[in-house]
């Protein structure tokens, strides 16, 4: 198998974005799959932002802390990552001179910890210096003369040198794919896919991927494969809104939030649905005042009958609360797309993190039911979108759909037939288009779901104050008493409901366990592979669905288990608090990550390693830039 | 035994104006022969917020939080544009913590019906100064005079781009009827604010108090046409400001030319208003009808 890691940086606002998309358009087309992180800052233009590409012949979940290919066009780059490359790294040759130093975007620690490597090894401190660090470790260079090709480009082209920077990115890609040795027919046609309706741009581009590819020589010759089946390249934020309007979103508020509100903009971008029966179907996005408007003008919508959600982070997430309680409080169907980042307070907003599962899962003053699913990779952000609202309106209560930050940014390739395969749509008991006579929203039920009609459709009352079968207002104790029951009980549904492999992912079988929830899992499934490569056997348990929590599931996976490793992207291991909590079981060691970066293949396999070696309770990691 | 099903027990104080209003609100229904198929009434938290329970006949009502009403009231009808959708909230919940919505809802111009029962005081939390208290008054609820300035509720709608802004007296049920008739028919958002004594709390601004001064508005709050806009709109806001002397009621303003929220969807979804988001069937025998091809064609790398 073929795993090679690709990183490429520069300052925000000059395409490093598109330039990785491109470099992975190409490289899919060249049969490879890839799996893409970004990193950025909560910053407009500057600061160093970068996209971390792992390129490989099967499907990969995560990326390394180590990067093959170093692709930079600037010195910040050149200083923030150069002590992580192990086989090239590409740069200006005109920026041999500039010294970290002189780096103004670059955070005074970082500058002073990448400096220290260098001098501590005998260098100065500037990218030359850099050059012959990393030849003295065996490291190639390839120097680039950016300012000459741009020139004769804007030349050429008699454009706008402002413009025409734009492209200065795409040298940058050509000489990447030439070294890897991929075709030049790919990229040139990925680049028409892009720009397609803008010829200028088409023209810029090409140009400066042609004079990228004839910079650089192959050196991994990495040969095309042949492809049968349809692949797409997605990132989390656009898989949700996928998996939203397939599964019958037809109603999202917001209010913008980073990394949330791409969602809600991808959905009002194609608001307009095509139907299998020709209707003509749309999705209303509604961008609100605030998360309290968001949160409960979605949950009015549901009353109606529409399938309606909103998409939030943290901060919005904590105004969101009261709105859940009176979701919860009249089994209202709304989804919450809550993307975790770096928290608390506005935090890293821009990177990511899962701390706030436990809020996820006490969120909104007092008891009632209420869904949790927390999805691990790419292809389960589309069906668990889907299943939550499923879900929602089966137990007819709020349903928290957790995606973190890191998937949301990142983008894999999948596999086109992968995505819709199975997912049906069940809205659970309702009444429509008309309810019988003296309806009443809250009846008693066995399984404590009442049927539900819609506003419109018959008298009905709501109230956030404790109330009778009708919805008015009671404050009577007997009536409280199996009134509070029934939106608690309710949730057995949905437990019944689950399969196991929707509650949680087990992958393999082995004395030693890795626990998790969300995207350590990628780091994991990678890892394992890695792993058996050293005669070592390990078995992942994903719990994908927090509540109603699998508790039997659970339990019989961990059973006998030697070691049982909680691996978590927060200082508690609050998925494994939850554990405890549901199951008595606690884990034995942990590996955990809070510096708001994703876990890395290598730094599991490490972890692994030094816990079977040396029985270390908490490998706490602190990789990433 | 079967529960009451028309309405559950009236627990407002003897002599409370929300009583005023109920009845100008049920006469209003009665007369445009709204029920549950068409209309529903959503409400925020306090006393006025008990309303919708209280509505004699067939209609729906949705109880919510404080200050969030007109959210949830958006979600409702933007959902379902085929329902009137018909608010009650105090004016803590409207001009207080949720003034934020109050702002926003006439920036989107919604067809909605906003009425705030204006008793000047938190009726159900005993008493506090509402948003519209004037300074320096103490009723004798407060322990000490009211140490801040008040909204002046008209004036902000109109600046906010309500497009129908009136003013009632909750005793003049005909009137508050006729406004909340005006009112639903209206094309916009539509804001009646009621003068509402709490004879509990608020023993300064009482019904007698009121009825030596209102009067009745005279001047044309229409907007005919674009041109007289601003003109229109400073004759409401002047006669907003007109004093706790002589208080007008009566509609301050009115303008049907601004195009809706609803009329603004129609621009991006053409068929918005004959198959909204509540009507549109999502699955066939199980299976999704939304057909994604399309959009992931546009991802499709190979
Ligand atoms: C978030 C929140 N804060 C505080 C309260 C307590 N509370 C209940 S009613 C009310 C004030 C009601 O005053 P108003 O909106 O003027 O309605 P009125 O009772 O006068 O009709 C308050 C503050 C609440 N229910 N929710
Ligand atoms: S407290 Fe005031 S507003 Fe509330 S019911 Fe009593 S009189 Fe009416
Ligand atoms: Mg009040």
């Amino acid at each position: 198998m073929l795993r090679l890691s690709w990183l490429i940086g520069g300052a925000q606002g000059t395409g490093v974005d598109t330039a990785a998309n491109l470099f992975g358009a190409a490289v899919a087309r060249a049969g490879y799959y890839i799996f893409g992180s970004r990193e950025y800052f909560s910053n407009i233009k500057g600061r160093h932002s970068y996209f971390t590409v792992i390129v490989s012949d099967l499907p990969q979940h995560s990326i390394d802390t180590t990067v093959d290919i170093l692709a930079t066009f600037d010195a910040e780059t050149v200083f923030q990552h150069f002590d992580d490359v192990t086989g090239y790294m590409i740069y200006d040759k005109a920026q041999g001179n500039i010294g970290v130093d002189k780096i103004r975007s670059i955070e005074g620690s970082i500058a002073k910890s990448q400096a220290k490597i260098l001098e501590d090894n005998g260098y100065g401190i500037t990218v030359a210096d850099v050059v012959k660090y990393l030849s003295g470790k065996g490291v190639k260079t390839i120097p680039i003369d950016y300012g000459t090709i741009m020139g004769n480009i804007i030349n050429e082209l008699k454009m706008n040198p402002f413009v025409a920077e734009r492209a200065r990115n795409m040298i940058c890609v050509g000489a990447s794919l030439a070294l890897m040795g991929f075709d030049e027919e790919h990229i040139e046609a990925a680049i028409k896919q892009i720009f397609a309706k803008k010829p200028e741009f088409l023209k810029l581009n090409t140009l400066a991927v042609e004079a990228g590819i004839k910079s650089a020589q192959n050196a991994y010759s990495i040969k095309e494969l042949k492809v049968t089946k349809s692949r797409v390249q997605l990132d989390g934020n656009t898989l949700s809104a996928l998996g939203k309007i397939y599964g019958g979103l037809r109603f999202q508020s917001y209010y913008p939030i980073t990394p949330a509100s791409d969602e809600s903009t991808y959905i009002e971008a194609n608001q307009l649905l095509q139907t299998k029966n020709n209707e003509k179907q749309g999705v209303v996005v509604i961008q609100t005042e605030d998360e309290l408007a968001a949160i409960n003008a979605a949950v009015g919508a549901t009353l109606t009958g529409s399938r309606a959600a909103t998409a939030t982070s943290g901060p919005g997430f904590s105004l969101m609360n009261e709105g859940i309680s009176w979701a919860g409080m009249n089994e209202a169907p709304v989804l919450i797309t809550y993307y975790m980042r770096g928290a608390p307070a506005t935090g890293l907003p821009t990177r990511s993190g899962q701390s706030d599962l436990k809020l996820a899962l006490n969120a909104g003053h007092g008891e009632f039911a209420r869904i949790v699913i927390a999805s691990g990779d790419h292809t389960e952000i589309f069906s668990d979108a889907a299943l939550a609202l499923n879900l929602a309106e089966i137990a007819q209560t709020p349903a928290i759909h957790i995606i973190e930050k890191t998937l949301a940014n990142a983008y894999s390739i999948i596999d086109q037939d992968s995505l819709q395969k199975s997912i049906r749509i069940e809205r659970g008991k309702i009444v429509y288009p008309e309810a019988p006579e003296h309806y009443k929203r809250f009846a008693k039920s066995e399984d404590g779901i009442s049927p539900r009609a819609f506003l419109g459709h018959a008298q009905m009352y709501y109230t956030g104050d404790e109330h009778d079968e009708y919805g008015h207002i009671s404050e009577d104790s007997s009536n409280r008493t199996w009134i509070y029951e029934k939106r608690i009980k309710k949730l057995e549904q949905v437990d019944k409901y689950l399969k196991d492999d929707q509650k949680a992912n087990i992958v393999g079988d082995a004395e030693t366990v890795l626990l998790t929830w969300g995207s350590p899992k990628g780091a994991i499934i990678d890892a394992i592979e890695e792993l058996k490569k050293d005669n070592i056997q390990i078995e992942m348990v994903q719990v994908r669905v927090f509540s109603p929590y699998p508790k039997e599931l659970v339990i019989n996976s961990l059973k006998g288990k030697k070691r049982i490793i909680a691996v978590e992207n927060n200082f508690n291991a609050q998925g494994a608090e939850v554990l405890t909590e549901q199951t008595g079981i606690m884990p034995t060691n942990y590996i955990l990550k809070w510096n708001g970066r994703p876990m890395t293949r290598d730094e599991i396999v490490n972890s692994v390693k030094s816990i079977l070696k040396d029985n270390t309770k908490r490998v706490i990691l602190n990789g990433g830039k | 035994m079967e529960v009451n099903e028309e309405a559950c027990f009236n627990d407002w104080c003897p002599g409370c104006g929300d009583f005023g209003i109920l009845r100008g609100v049920e006469s209003a229904l009665s007369e445009m022969k709204l029920d549950f198929t068409d209309a529903v009434l959503v409400s925020g938290i306090g006393c006025s917020g008990k309303l919708p329970h209280f509505v004699a006949g067939p209609m729906s009502g949705v109880h919510t939080l404080h200050g969030r009403a007109l959210a949830f009231a958006m979600g409702i009808k933007l959902a379902n544009p085929s329902l009137k959708v018909i608010v009650d909230a105090g004016d803590g919940d409207t001009y207080g913590i949720g003034v934020g919505h109050f702002v926003s809802a006439g920036r989107r111009n919604v067809s909605m019906t906003l009425i705030v029962h204006d008793n000047r005081v938190y009726g159900l939390t005993k008493g506090q100064a509402a948003p519209t208290m004037p300074l320096g008054e103490k009723t004798k609820s407060l322990p000490k005079p009211n140490i801040n300035g008040p909204i002046n509720p008209i004036a902000l709608a109109v600046s906010s781009g309500y497009t129908y802004v009136a003013r009632s007296f909750a005793y003049d049920t005909n009137l508050t009827k006729t406004l909340i008739k005006e009112a639903v028919a209206h094309k916009g958002m539509a804001l009646i604010d009621i003068l509402q004594p709490c004879p509990t709390y608020n023993d300064i601004n009482t019904n007698e108090w009121y009825k030596e001064r209102i009067y009745r508005l005279e001047d044309d709050p229409e907007v005919h046409n674009e041109s007289e806009t601003l003109a229109k709109m400073t004759q409401a806001i002047k006669n907003a400001y007109i004093g706790e002397d002589k208080i007008p009621i009566g509609v301050f303003y009115k303008n049907e030319l601004v195009p809706t929220y609803e009329d603004r969807l129609k621009e991006n979804i053409s068929n918005y208003l004959t198959n909204y988001p509540a009507m549109q069937k999502i699955e066939e025998k199980g299976g999704s009808v939304t057909d994604i091809t399309n959009l992931l064609e546009a991802r499709k790398v190979i």
